[in-house]
C-alpha cells in the first residue's frame, strides 16, 4: 500500500521554499524556491507542467529564507547580504521593497507573523529582527533585539497570538521572546497574553540541548513547542511561558533539521536521515518516535506523483530515471524520495478537522517533495 | 540520556567528587572479585562528574571506568544486561578510551563501540561528540 504519493522536483540544491497553495494544491499549485543563489523562482503548475513563471533577482548573495504570507499575498525574503526585501505582486509583476534590517551578519531565516502584519528575521548577528510596515511612511521599519543570543539565530516561530516569538541558535538555547509593537498590536485582542510584556522581553529560556539547536514550532494551540538539537534530540515543552516541562526524545539516528507539528499531538522531524520521522503524543501526553514516513517498499505510482515527476524530468529535460542520477550523486543509495539531508519542511493544506494533510519537504539533494499524509493520520489515531 | 540533575558533581566540590570516586573504586574491587564485571560497569559509570571541568576528577573516574570496562570479557552478553540509559555515557567513555592510544584499551573499546552502535544507533555516537557541556 502507498502511503504517501509524492512527487520530485529536480533543482540545484534548493535552501528554502515555501509553497503558496489556497485551495486544492493539485489543481493551481504556485511555489517559490532559492535554487541556492541570489534568486528567487516562482514555478507555476499548469497543464500537467511546471512553468517558469518569475525570477526575481533583487539580492547579492544566497537568498537564505522565503515565506509567502497566505492571505495577503506578500513574498519576504532574506538573504546573506544582511537585507530583506517584500514583494507585493502587481498585475503579473513581483515588486520589491527594500527593509534594512541594520544587521552586521548575514540573515538566516524569515517568517511572517499569523495575523501578517510582522515578520521575524533570524541572524548571524546574534540577534532577532522584528520588521513591520509604517503607513505613514510607506516604509518597513526592523526593530532588533539584540540582547539574549550568544550565537546565530537559526530558526524562529510565531506563536499563535502573534505577540511570542520562539528562537533557536547555536548556543544550544531556545528562547522566547515577546515582539509586542504598540500601534502595531493591540493589548486588548490577546487575552492569554501578559499586558506588561515589553518588546524584546525575554519570557523564557530552555537551556535543554548542549549543543546547537534547530527548528523550533509551536503547536497550532501555542500550547507545546519543539525543537531539535543537533545531538540527535527532540525536545517538546509544555507551558513554555509560566512552568516549562520538557520532555527530552533521544533519536537511535541522525539529527533533525527542521520539525513540524501536523495536529495538537503529531510532530513530523526532517533531518539528516533523509526520511521524515513521525513523532506522536498519547493520551497523557507522553511523546514518542512512532516511525519513518518513508516506507521504502512504498512506490510512488499513483497517477498524478507519476504525472508530475515526468513532467518535471520534461521541464529539466531529463528522462524520469534520469533525475536522480543527474542530480548530486548521492553518497549511498538510500531509496527514499529524499537522498540527502532535509533542510526544511513547510505546511500545504490542512483537512476539515484543523490538521495538515499535505506538507512539502526540501533538501540538500535538490529536490522537494509533496506528502500526503491522509492515511497516516488515520493509521496513527 | 540522563538529565543533569541524576550527576550531582554541579555544585559538589572537588574533595567531595575524589571521595565519591574512591568509594566506587572500592565497590568496583568488590564486584569484580564476586565475578560481576557488568555490575562493576554500571557503577563506574554512575555518577560521573560530567560538569566539572576539573581534569583530576576526570581522569581518577576514567581510571576507574577503564578497570571496570577491560575487566569485560563477554562483551555480547553485557549488553544482554546493560539498560539503555547507560549506553550515552558509556559511548562517551570509549571515545576517551579510543583517544589514549594504548593498544588492548583501543582493542577492548572498539570491541564495545561495534556492538554499542549496532545497540544504539547512530543517534548515541552523536550525542556523545556533540555534546560539550558533558565531558568525561
Amino acid at each position: 500500500m502507498a502511503l504517501a504519493t509524492f512527487t520530485i522536483l529536480s533543482l540545484h540544491l534548493s535552501w528554502s521554499l515555501i509553497f503558496n497553495s489556497t485551495g486544492n494544491f493539485f489543481s493551481l499549485p504556485v511555489i517559490a524556491f532559492c535554487p541556492n543563489n541570489n534568486e528567487l523562482h516562482i514555478y507555476k503548475f499548469i497543464k500537467d507542467k511546471w512553468e517558469k513563471l518569475h525570477v526575481l533577482s533583487k539580492h547579492d548573495q544566497i537568498v537564505s529564507g522565503i515565506d509567502w504570507s497566505r492571505s495577503s499575498n506578500k513574498i519576504v525574503t532574506v538573504s546573506h547580504d544582511r537585507n530583506s526585501y517584500v514583494w507585493t505582486q502587481e498585475g503579473s509583476d513581483w515588486v520589491p521593497t527594500l527593509v534594512i534590517l541594520k544587521l552586521n551578519r548575514a540573515a538566516l531565516c524569515v517568517q511572517w507573523s499569523p495575523k501578517e502584519n510582522k515578520f521575524a528575521v533570524g541572524s548571524g548577528a546574534k540577534s532577532v529582527c522584528i520588521c513591520y510596515y509604517e503607513q505613514e511612511n510607506n516604509w518597513w521599519i526592523s526593530k532588533v533585539i539584540r540582547k539574549r543570543h550568544e550565537s546565530s539565530v537559526t530558526s524562529i516561530a510565531w506563536h499563535p497570538n502573534n505577540i511570542y516569538l520562539a528562537t533557536t541558535s547555536t548556543d544550544g538555547k531556545c528562547r522566547v521572546f515577546s515582539t509586542f509593537i504598540k500601534g502595531v498590536d493591540t493589548r486588548g485582542s490577546q487575552s492569554s497574553t501578559p499586558t506588561d510584556s515589553k518588546f524584546g522581553e525575554q519570557i523564557a529560556q530552555l537551556d535543554l540541548s548542549s549543543t546547537w539547536a534547530f527548528g523550533v514550532r509551536w503547536s497550532p494551540s501555542g500550547k507545546t513547542l519543539a525543537y531539535a538539537g543537533h545531538n540527535s534530540m527532540i525536545y517538546f515543552v509544555d507551558e513554555v511561558e509560566s512552568a516549562p516541562a520538557a520532555q527530552n526524545l533521544t533519536l537511535r539516528d541522525l539529527p533533525l533539521r527542521d520539525v513540524l507539528f501536523v495536529s495538537e499531538r503529531m510532530v513530523i522531524g526532517v533531518g539528516f536521515d533523509c526520511n521524515p520521522m513521525i513523532f506522536a503524543a498519547d493520551q497523557t501526553g507522553l511523546w514518542s518516535f512512532v516511525r519513518f514516513l518513508d516506507e521504502r517498499k512504498a512506490t510512488p505510482s499513483t497517477s498524478k506523483a507519476s504525472q508530475l515527476s515526468e513532467a518535471l524530468g520534461k521541464l529539466y529535460g531529463q528522462s524520469k530515471q534520469g533525475t536522480s542520477s543527474d542530480t548530486v550523486e548521492p553518497s549511498k543509495p538510500r531509496g527514499g524520495a529524499h537522498e540527502n539531508c532535509i533542510t526544511c519542511i513547510v505546511p500545504l493544506t490542512k483537512g476539515r478537522d484543523g490538521t495538515i494533510k499535505r506538507f512539502s519537504t526540501s533538501g540538500l539533494d535538490g529536490k522537494i517533495v509533496v506528502w500526503d499524509l491522509e492515511n497516516h493520520i488515520t493509521v496513527a489515531k | 540520556m540522563a538529565s543533569s540533575s541524576a550527576y550531582p558533581d554541579a555544585d559538589e566540590n572537588l574533595e567531595a567528587i575524589i571521595t565519591r570516586i574512591e568509594q566506587k573504586s572500592r565497590k568496583i574491587e568488590t564486584l569484580l572479585k564476586q565475578s560481576k564485571p557488568v555490575e562493576a560497569l554500571k557503577t563506574a559509570l554512575e555518577g560521573s562528574p560530567l560538569k566539572t571541568r576539573d581534569e583530576r576528577c576526570k581522569s581518577a573516574n576514567w581510571i576507574v571506568v577503564h578497570r571496570a570496562m577491560m575487566a569485560i570479557k563477554d562483551v555480547d552478553g553485557m549488553f544482554n544486561s546493560l539498560d539503555p540509559e547507560y549506553y550515552d555515557i558509556l559511548m562517551k567513555y570509549l571515545y576517551r578510551g579510543l583517544s589514549t592510544g594504548d593498544r588492548p584499551t583501543c582493542d577492548q573499546c572498539l570491541k564495545i563501540h561495534e556492538k554499542l552502535t549496532e545497540k544504539a544507533g547512530l543517534g548515541c555516537i552523536l550525542r556523545s561528540l556533540a555534546d560539550t557541556a558533558n565531558t568525561v
